[in-house]
């Protein structure tokens, strides 16, 4: 179809729906709300429902469910998007723009996020979105009693992960690490940490157009994770069952079961150790090691992206509210929330993980924002496809005894190929 | 076949021609109208379509790449695995399925507990299939403590809980899958053989025993021969094209880091595409397309005309009753008891609360509604219900309306026009959606309804109003003549006569109705592909919650138990009408 046959196709459905929109508002005799589409469900929504509750002029939440692009893409052929969305990934924030679907936005004066994460919104030099939620993806949940001296650097992790696997070996202690590799995302999280600490010109190198997928820095950082991920007894159950174990689950294995010791995953691990907990101790958490000792040790960084739909009345307005320092002060109070936006007042987090994670955001350090999200196309990973699969096969083959050369080797191999199909790297 | 006691009424009512159709001539203009809202359906959202995916496989934004797209397509370093796992599921599983079905519709026949055993193979039939998925996947968790079926593989091989058989493990997983769906489809097979056995003439068997015939001559020539080769065809094609549906099991049961290994067509064409139909997604669904359709062409032609409608069926003669051996009657018994175990497993997994499904085996625990109070307290399960509830009735009046306005003229056709559109509808009844999912998405946004309930309702009535259509086509051919006569003479307009007709097809309405209830309301893909933000389809809720499905368990198997008894009691309580509808409409 021709470019100017879609556009006038798209402005009629457009005309026809703002035409019924503007019925349905005359009938209803109010002001028409802002509809806003969320990747978030559950609790999540709820709260976030309360953040707009306090916005001057009626909003309107819908939860798109797990794919919001799908929902986005026929909400667009139907001309019925909405006027803001909240994406999980900045690569569609580009895809979006570079395809007209969205307006440039505006963020407020209180806005300021860590340097590395504004540039990732911009395209062609304008601003299409604004940060709203983050996750701190480096943290290390652990039973105190279990652990009571945490690892300070990668070799005394690798070793404590070798005492407590030999242990656990002769079956007279709990595994070391809880890991949910049927969740490749899990296993992104690992390699972009050790990657982000070894090489952090690398990693944003790996996140452009000219990516070397088969350089040192990847198989170094590959390397590493063999290192760790290969010593006997490392997980519950070994290789084989930790593959088959969901990130939930792996949770439920150190905080209730108590088979594991340790879990490496993100803040929000904190929301589901309290559905499953046993009572008497809580998990508390350490920073993902360096490789040098006396170092901070990396932050990945993941998060949520508002932006305003193109021809959306109220979106862009309503986006930059979402950025002023007050919007999110009910989800600041009621806990769970971690914000991107390093103006707000460390004293308005309640919950005290997440105050302390705002301090570590804030912190001069070697902060990145998740690579496997900012991956083009299908590369980007999915349950079976791209990074994920990729990573899975090389956690299969480092557990199941092949050697590290030869899984480093085969894990590159395929990198390689599948960012080249993707169209970015080389 | 009806038998016309007076030879002279054909002729007052109609020309000479085949006896099953060409009765009646409706009046042309008006009845020809009647087939406007179907064709404007199946157009739009189904033919249409098919030809978009078939444009897009050959083209790049609108350029000619000739067959490119193909070529990259089965280049893919994986693709022969998919192919080849795809024809081992339309193979080997209806294989199975056919020879288990005939085994134990045999052993359960005239024994007292047979009617028990049935009536617990059929339960599976009417789950959905994303229920069967979570049921085999609690049966198979990986973990000893919870998994039943890996506790017992532990303790019978003896090898620690680590080296225990993984059924969701890499090497294992398409068994478990097969599993699963041979355990869902059992139950209709022995229902398609029992009417088959029972419409075998037990003179037939008589006459071969006087002419000295044993046992095994008794079954060659007075069960296979007449009958049985031929119901042989109508399940082993059901259930291959029913092996294209194994989309919703896969997404259910798999784990991510195993999905590759069980990846079928279904699977990939919706990784590789998604909800838009290009390239290669386009090329592979086209493959895949020609061979479901090629397949159930190929069936069609040699079962047509085979199949002697069950509704005339002789009563079985009462001095036959011989009772079974006593082997087979245990066979039946253990067949019954093995197909409940899953069925245990998922209520006992749905008795518990979510951390102790989570956390330990249900046999290890005490029962409480846990998981059902947090699911009755909340909204969303209700608000799930009501809309599915809401969503499959809609869409079956609206099927059922359409197909009956379109069966009507169509089942006055004769000759090579009927058997056209036949085939047409059957081939129209079995395009897998996921192979048009993009353009589908395309018409619903020129109707301004894509991502909305609407959109889903029409998808739903689309890909439901072909085998509808065939079904009622079929049955009102197959009127007697005179009721076809009296219904003619007693309505005074074509909509009196055609309200009379379907009345004394009401096995098949009934058959339509429930068929397209069930299959609406157990729908995942239609829903995953084009359900709105306003509400999820129950397949859809339940699937969701499968994304960490261990520590939400409990929530599972509960919400799953209560998805399933409105479509267990449709189809157990509309069996009959079910089977005669479905063999009588072709397969689906």
């Amino acid at each position: 179809m021709i470019p100017i046959g879609r556009a006038t196709r798209r402005t009629l459905l457009r005309a026809a729906a703002a035409g019924a929109a503007a019925t349905a508002a005359g009938c209803a005799g109010g002001t028409r709300s802002v509809q806003v589409a969320v990747v978030w469900s559950a609790t999540e929504l709820d709260r976030f429902r309360e953040v707009v509750a306090g916005y001057p002029a009626p909003v309107h939440v819908v939860s798109a469910g797990n794919d919001i692009d799908a929902f986005l893409r026929a909400r667009h052929l139907a001309g019925t998007s909405p006027d803001v969305a909240i994406l999980p990934r900045p690569g569609l924030v580009t895809e979006y723009a570079l395809r007209g679907w969205l307006s440039p936005v505006r963020a407020s004066t209180e806005y300021a996020v860590p340097a590395g994460l504004s540039d990732l919104l911009m395209t062609r030099g304008r601003r299409y979105g604004v940060w709203v939620k983050a996750a701190h993806k480096s943290l290390i949940w652990h039973l105190p009693s279990m652990v009571p001296q945490p690892p300070g650097s990668w070799d005394e992790l690798v070793s404590l992960t070798r005492r407590l696997g030999a242990l656990a070996r002769r079956g007279s202690g709990p595994a070391p690490l809880a890991i949910g590799a049927a969740d490749g995302w899990v296993l992104t999280d690992w390699f972009e940490n050790v990657l982000a600490d070894l090489a952090p010109d690398a990693y944003d190198a790996l996140a452009g157009p000219d990516a070397d997928w088969q350089g040192r820095p990847v198989r170094d950082t590959l390397d590493r994770l063999a290192e760790l991920w290969s010593i006997d007894g490392a997980f519950p159950g070994g290789g084989r069952r930790a593959l088959l174990t969901q990130y939930e689950e792996s949770v439920i294995q150190v905080v209730r079961s108590r088979r594991a010791v340790m879990v490496f995953e993100a803040d929000f691990t904190a929301e589901v150790a309290r559905r499953f907990l046993p009572g008497p101790e809580e998990a508390s958490t350490f920073r993902f090691p360096s490789a040098r000792p006396d170092a901070a040790g990396p932050l990945i960084v993941g998060g949520d992206v508002a932006v305003a739909l193109a021809g959306a009345r109220g979106g862009v307005e309503l986006v930059e509210w979402l950025t002023t320092a007050g919007s999110f002060q009910p989800w600041l109070r009621a806990g769970g929330y971690l914000s991107p936006n390093t103006t707000i007042a460390l004293d308005s987090y309640a919950d005290r993980l997440r105050h302390g994670l705002a301090a570590e955001m804030r912190a001069p350090g070697t902060l990145r924002f998740d690579l496997s999200d900012q991956l083009p196309g299908p590369f980007t990973g999915s349950d079976g496809v791209g990074i994920w699969r990729i990573m899975q096969a090389f956690f299969a083959d480092v557990t199941d005894g092949v050697s590290a050369a030869e899984a480093v080797r085969r894990a590159t191999g395929q990198l390689a190929a599948e960012a080249r199909s993707a169209g970015g790297g080389r | 076949m009806s038998r016309v006691p007076v030879l002279g009424e054909l002729a007052v009512l109609d020309d000479v021609g085949p006896p099953r159709r060409g009765r009646a001539y409706p009046a042309a203009g008006a009845t020809s109208a009647l087939l406007l809202p179907a064709i404007v359906l199946l157009g739009g959202l189904v033919l249409w379509p098919v030809l978009r995916t078939v444009h897009a496989s050959v083209t790049t934004d609108g350029h000619w790449v000739g067959a490119e797209h193909f070529r990259t397509a089965l280049a893919a370093p994986d693709t022969g695995a998919v192919v080849g796992r795809t024809v081992l599921w339309a193979v080997l599983v209806p294989a199975v399925v056919t020879a288990l079905g005939y085994l134990l519709a045999a052993v359960s026949r005239r024994s007292q507990e047979g009617g028990l055993v049935r009536l617990i193979l059929l339960v599976p039939v009417a789950l959905p299939l994303v229920v069967t998925g979570v049921t085999f996947r609690l049966m198979y968790d990986p973990d000893p403590g919870r998994g039943l079926f890996t506790l017992v593989a532990a303790r019978l091989t003896g090898r620690s809980a680590e080296d225990a058989p993984q059924m969701l493990g890499p090497g294992l997983v398409t068994v478990a899958l097969m599993s699963a769906f041979v355990w869902a489809w059992v139950g209709l097979a022995v229902l398609v053989f029992r009417a088959a056995l029972d419409a075998v003439p037990p003179s037939l068997g008589d006459a071969v025993r006087a002419y000295g015939g044993g046992r095994r001559h008794v079954l060659w020539d007075a069960q296979w021969r007449p009958l049985l080769l031929r119901t042989v065809a109508v399940v082993f094609a059901l259930v291959a094209v029913g092996t294209s549906r194994t989309f919703d099991l896969i997404l259910v049961m798999t784990p991510g880091s195993v999905r590759d290994e069980a990846a079928v067509l279904a699977l990939r064409v919706w990784q590789t595409s998604g909800g838009t139909t290009t390239g290669e997604g386009a090329a592979l669904g086209v493959v895949w397309l020609a061979a479901v359709v090629g397949g159930i062409l190929v069936a069609a032609l040699f079962v047509r005309q085979a199949w002697p409608p069950p509704r005339a069926e002789a009563p079985p003669g009462p001095e036959r009753a011989a009772p079974p051996w006593r082997v087979f009657r245990l066979l039946a018994a253990g067949a019954a008891v093995a197909w409940l175990v899953p069925l245990v497993v998922l209520v006992a997994t749905s008795l518990h609360g979510q951390v102790d499904a989570a956390a330990r085996g249900w046999w290890s625990t005490r029962p409480g509604a846990g998981s059902y109070r947090d699911l009755v307290t909340g909204t969303e399960l209700w608000r799930t219900l009501g809309f599915t509830l809401l969503l499959a009735t809609v869409v079956t009046a609206t099927v059922l309306l359409v197909a009956l306005l379109a069966a009507y003229p169509l089942a006055w056709l004769t000759g090579p026009a009927a058997q056209a559109t036949g085939l047409l509808l059957l081939a129209a009844s079995v395009v897998p959606v996921q192979v048009i999912a993009g353009p589908v998405n395309e018409v619903l946004g020129l109707v301004l309804s894509s991502g909305t309930a609407r959109g889903l309702a029409l998808v739903h009535v689309a890909l439901g109003v072909p085998f509808a259509v065939l079904v009622l086509r079929n049955a009102f051919a197959d009127l007697p003549a005179e009721q076809v006569r009296g219904a003619r003479l007693g309505g005074r307009r074509w909509w009196d006569t055609l309200r009379r007709l379907a009345r004394h097809n009401l096995p098949a309405v009934v058959a339509v109705s429930v068929l397209e209830f069930v299959q609406v309301w157990n729908d995942l893909v239609v829903g995953l592909l084009f359900s709105g933000p306003e509400a999820t389809p129950l397949g859809l809720f339940v699937a969701g919650q499968t994304r960490s499905f261990v520590s939400n368990s409990g929530a599972l198997a509960a919400s799953s138990v209560l998805a399933s008894v409105l479509p267990v009691l449709l189809v157990v309580l509309a069996r009959r009408q079910l089977v005669a509808g479905l063999v009588s409409g072709g397969v689906r």
